[in-house]
């Protein structure tokens, strides 16, 4: 059947077959290849994507199920070559290590932004409990969301604090 | 990948019924897709069809009145429950169950109607819509029916829902004011899991309701107990309802265990 649908402001219109998921769909009928395949199963949450405003993972989505939706990616985030505020809180705070993970992370975390501007870590644990990060750097993927939200406390004090 | 099938998505639930007659036993519904779609994966199903219900009006949408109760449509996913002010505020305990099922991105897509239907022992929805007393709207082209949803269960993985038939709506009667509540999620790890045991407990003026996950081979309901029940006489029914198995999760020693835990633990914080 054809769909159409908007993913990162842009509109695209294409025939899909009824076994075609949202994950294939960006990935080899749009080469939005951002958006990981992990687990396949809804465990993992690599393919993480925004669909209508919700995050989902578009391994268990099908491609006509979105027809007239509106998706963001991965893709969405970097303007003109240069990475988002939260991209970049990712790069300075080693939030990334093989980055395998890092597009559904980002997914996620912009998710919960748009609820809570300034997430406590208890918020941020809990809006990426559907994301495995494998490299378990889930500490640096913690502080880069404070970071990006203005709320990391320098890494001294931290320590101090821990000890 | 998943095998050749159709996708078909009807807007009116006449042409639902109609593709139901015709498809039988070839057909699935799809409502969130994060059970049905995992099991295509997997290659142990392998439907022609997939009718998607989503479309469908009668299948959306939560409705109160004092006379009737909560209605919840089939295809209300688990974060239109959580978020949804007359469930939070009379049927908190529905809210909280919606909220334990997985992970964000699953309680975005996962329906009530398909945790149900899946019905899988360790259904959230299941135990805690046990003690809400829900019933279960069955529609197919030859009716309607309604039915308990403790009749609804047969088995793991099994239901009464014929091979034309779909769950529309569930309905939970009016909670008395001053009710009580509490549920217990026991996961191997603090994020998103399936229940190694769970326990939820209702009390009114009128009864008390204790409901058990994964330790049968459905959601059980211990119910009808009087509200003013000893943590002893909960735990003799509760064991009585329930007949654990040693699998990937837990042994049966320890489920019986943590559902005597539970109970010990939730029902004082009732009153």
């Amino acid at each position: 059947m054809k769909i159409h649908v908007k993913v990162n402001g842009k509109d695209y219109t294409r025939e899909v077959a009824g076994n075609r998921t949202l994950l294939r769909f960006l990935r080899e009928d749009l080469g939005l290849t951002g958006t990981k395949e992990g687990c396949g199963a809804g465990e993992c949450g690599a393919c993480t994507v925004i669909l209508n405003g919700k995050t989902v993972n578009s391994c268990l989505v099908l491609a006509p199920e979105v027809d007239g939706g509106v998706i963001e990616t991965v893709e969405g985030e970097a303007k003109n070559g240069k990475l988002s505020k939260l991209q970049e809180a990712f790069h300075r705070n080693h939030g990334v290590q093989c980055g395998f993970c890092t597009p559904g992370m980002l997914m996620s975390v912009k998710s919960l932004l748009k609820i809570h501007p300034k997430p406590t870590v208890a918020e941020i644990k809990e809006a990426i409990e559907g994301n495995f990060c494998r490299c378990t750097g889930y500490q640096q993927i913690i502080e880069s969301v404070l970071d990006a939200t203005g709320q990391l406390k320098p890494r001294k004090e931290e320590i101090r604090r821990v000890r | 990948m998943l095998h050749e099938f159709s996708y078909l998505a009807p807007r009116e639930r006449k042409d639902l019924l109609q593709l139901l007659k015709k498809h039988s036993s070839q057909a699935r519904l799809l409502a969130g897709g994060t059970d049905l779609l995992c099991e295509i994966r997997l290659g142990t199903d392998r439907p022609e069809v997939l009718i998607d219900v989503k479309n469908i009006a009668e299948f959306r949408g939560i409705a109160f009145s004092e006379q009737d109760g909560l209605a919840v449509g089939a295809a209300v996913t688990c974060v239109e429950l959580m978020e949804h002010p007359v469930v939070r505020k009379r049927f908190p305990l529905l809210a909280h169950a919606a909220g334990q099922i997985g992970s964000a991105q699953l309680r975005n897509r996962a329906t009530i109607g398909g945790n149900l239907c899946t019905a899988s022992p360790c259904a959230d929805l299941g135990c805690s819509s046990l003690v809400l007393g829900a019933r279960v709207e069955l529609v197919s082209a030859r009716g309607t029916r309604v039915i308990p949803m403790k009749d609804f269960f047969t088995g793991v993985k099994a239901t009464q829902l014929k091979d034309d038939e779909a769950v529309q709506r569930v309905f939970y009667p009016v909670v008395a004011a001053g009710a009580k509540w509490g549920m217990e999620k026991l996961k191997r790890i603090k994020g998103h899991d399936l229940a190694v045991v769970s326990v939820a407990i209702a009390r009114t003026t009128q009864w008390l309701r204790v409901g058990i996950g994964s330790c049968a081979p459905t959601p059980v309901v211990a119910a009808d107990l009087p509200p003013n029940a000893s943590v002893k006489a909960v735990t003799e029914a509760a064991l009585k309802a329930i007949d654990p198995i040693d699998d990937v999760r837990a042994s049966r020693e320890f489920r019986l265990a943590m559902v005597q835990e539970f109970i010990a633990k939730l029902l004082p914080a009732l009153s």
